[in-house]
């Protein structure tokens, strides 16, 4: 095995394409790393501008979550080629002839290049610590659960891109499939998160395990456990699906039987790990999460909540009542239930249709109807049907912002000259070397 | 020679019993049968398309045979682990690692498959391998690459090494050489089986050889008696007469 995660090692520092990413990766993270800064700074203040918007603003959502953004890119278009290098060079060397003659489980040959894999996107991560740097050197304030949140959210993207490229790679006959069969898929999920936006329903449920959606959640410093376990079963999905298909010594049929089965028992695996409720909030200004005294008073309502909604798919009011109150609902209050009522997916035409707009509360035999999307309406009608008075909360326990009036300094030396020259220099030393 | 195949006709190492591939409605190999002895040098002959390298993958494990079965010296069904154990193969045609400079490729292959670093010194300097060891795979030409992985498969420590086209891309010198490196490992006890087009290379090297043709076993034993069942006055006439 230690023979075998050499030679990963070596294979990946050997490939054009990884150190390309690298390359890439630096100018990429650069800049969104200076849009974000600059505007945080001007939304701060900077040169005058918009003074005081700021005061509540979190380097969480202003910062690292635009910056972050950048391996979103990464994990699409560039990482998946390294990993079809990887993962499908050895089938089109002929090393996998020579190495499946070995007797080590396909598993382990599939988990050493995997292993391989996050380690290289753990390299490629480095360009955060520069930005993470550079922040700190301006006088950003940093969070680290938040931070280490949406790290293990973009990890968690790039182990899904692993095993995606590992499976359409052993799949494949050829590389050049291999990327196609990856990109559909990429393009795929965009699709069902389209679809998803404009028909709801089951769309929107199978939405929420995509990677976009995933490191949505993760970019707000949120971690749900179903979807973390989803991520997971999925990834080993992949994995595995790898491992059956590098046995280019077991006939087809079989490897094809197998996966089906694999298939079967990770979609049971993903079905249980839908019904997982627990989830944290990481952010430090709360924002998926009513403040305490709000969180202790919906905790003592036992009886089932059901809110109907009379919310097109593409309706503003929608997406903010979601966004301000039923997300952090969901969380503290497990027997809630919604449902939406519409006859368009836009709702132009609904607007003089009777109830369109009314959100409907029914605790227990007790009924009212809002039409207020905003978190503080939302709780008010909960808590007048529950006849439930919440505490008031402290002031120190509310979040008042890191605004940071400061430009972003040094980044554009950083991300677009010392980094790429860097990795160039030591891509000449290793080509040298090995020349 | 023939003393010692005679030696050996008591208990093979390898015993290949009925196996078929097919490619959809193609027999590539059909009902192919024969032993492989212990300390020998076999031969595996045969005109291009043959099956001799849908042979060979199916022996190794690394294409599902459709029919036919392995068999030990204990007569015990030969898969899975088991083969692993006992045969190593190694393709032709193909160029594996090559970013990596041969040198390591060699640690490599002692490293990973368990076999004997003492052999090390000795594969590289009977293949000529020393000026190369800083290069990588990639850059080697084509008589270098089969140099390196002729001995990629030498330094293996499996019983029986089977080399798809030994001598391909070598020049006279160095089939010459190469030969004599593989006639020195068996003479070690290491049984080999290869498959050769060029019959007088087959001739040269080989203790006993099975000839296939059109999928089909033609033939097997020593270049004589192969001569002497054709009815021909050498190999090449024998070959000619039964494929």
């Amino acid at each position: 095995m230690q023979w075998l995660l050499a030679k990963e090692w070596r294979e990946l520092w050997s490939a054009r394409a990884w150190w390309l990413m690298l390359i890439v990766t630096g100018p990429l993270v650069g800049l969104s790393f200076i849009n974000a800064v600059q505007m945080y700074a001007e939304l701060s203040g900077l040169n005058g501008t918009a003074v005081g918007v700021g005061e509540a603003f979190s380097p969480l959502v202003g910062v690292w979550a635009p910056t972050f953004s950048a391996y979103e890119l990464v994990a699409a278009f560039l990482f998946p080629f390294v990993v079809i290098r990887l993962v499908g060079g050895d089938r089109q060397n002929g090393a996998l002839k020579l190495e499946m003659q070995q007797r080590i489980s396909p598993f382990a040959r599939v988990g050493a290049k995997a292993l391989v894999l996050l380690t290289a996107w753990l390299v490629a991560m480095l360009p955060l610590v520069i930005a993470g740097l550079l922040w700190k050197s301006y006088g950003g304030s940093t969070y680290a659960p938040e931070l280490a949140t949406i790290a293990l959210g973009h990890v968690l993207n790039a182990s899904l891109t692993i095993a995606l490229g590992a499976a359409a790679a052993a799949v494949a006959e050829h590389p050049s499939t291999a990327a196609i069969i990856t990109l559909s898929v990429t393009v795929g999920t965009w699709v069902i998160s389209f679809i998803a936006a404009l028909q709801g329903g089951w769309w929107e449920l199978v939405a929420a395990f995509t990677p976009p959606a995933l490191v949505a959640q993760f970019q707000h410093g949120l971690i749900r456990l179903d979807v973390t376990l989803s991520t997971l079963a999925l990834t080993t999905f992949g994995l595995i699906l790898a491992a059956l298909w590098l046995r280019i010594g077991v006939p087809a049929q079989r490897r094809l039987v197998e996966s089906i089965a694999t298939l079967g028992t990770v979609a049971l695996m993903i079905g249980a790990c839908a019904m997982a409720r627990a989830s944290w909030d990481a952010s430090e200004n709360r924002q998926n999460s009513f403040s305490e005294p709000d969180e202790a008073a919906l905790r003592s309502i036992t009886t089932p909540l059901h809110i109907e909604a009379h919310f097109a798919m593409e309706d503003s009011r929608r997406a903010e009542l979601e966004r301000m109150a039923l997300v952090k609902l969901r969380r503290i209050m497990p027997r809630l239930t919604v449902t939406y009522a519409s006859q368009t997916s836009v709702g132009l035409y609904e607007q003089n249709t009777e109830h369109y707009g009314e959100i409907i509360y029914t605790l227990g035999s007790k009924r009212d109807t809002s039409r207020i999307v905003t978190a503080e309406g939302v709780l008010e009608t909960i808590y007048g049907l529950a006849g439930v008075t919440p505490g008031v909360e402290r002031d120190d326990e509310i979040f008042r912002g890191h605004p940071l009036a400061v430009p972003p300094r040094h980044a554009g030396v950083m991300f677009f000259g010392v980094w790429p020259a860097a990795i160039a220099g030591a891509w000449f030393v290793r080509y040298r070397r090995q020349a | 020679m023939v003393l010692l195949w005679q030696n050996m006709t008591t208990s093979p190492l390898l015993t290949v019993s009925g196996i078929s591939k097919a490619f959809g409605r193609l027999a590539a190999i059909e009902d192919v049968s024969f032993r492989v002895e212990p300390g020998e040098i076999l031969g595996l002959i045969g005109p291009n398309g043959a099956g001799k390298t849908t042979l060979f993958e199916c022996l190794a494990g690394v294409l599902p045979p459709t029919r036919g079965q392995l068999y030990t010296a204990a007569d015990q069904p030969l898969d899975g682990d088991a083969r692993s154990s006992l045969i190593f193969y190694v393709p032709d045609g193909i160029r594996p690692y090559p970013d990596q400079p041969l040198g390591w490729v060699l640690d490599f292959a002692v490293g990973f498959f368990g076999g004997h670093a003492d052999n090390l010194r000795r594969v590289i300097d009977s293949l000529q391998l020393a000026p190369l060891l800083k290069q990588r795979i990639g850059v080697l030409s084509k008589g270098q690459a089969k140099r390196a992985l002729l001995a990629f498969g030498l330094l293996t420590p499996q019983p029986i090494l089977m080399i798809d086209e030994p001598f391909e891309g070598l020049d006279l010198k160095q089939t010459r050489e190469a030969a004599a490196t593989l006639r020195e490992h068996a003479n070690g006890g290491r049984t080999l089986f290869l498959s050769i087009h060029q019959i007088a290379d087959a001739a040269r090297v080989c203790d006993r050889l099975v000839l296939l043709s059109g999928g089909r076993i033609r033939g097997e034993g020593t270049a004589a008696e192969l001569v002497s069942r054709s009815g021909a006055t050498d190999l090449e006439g024998a070959f000619l007469a039964l494929t």
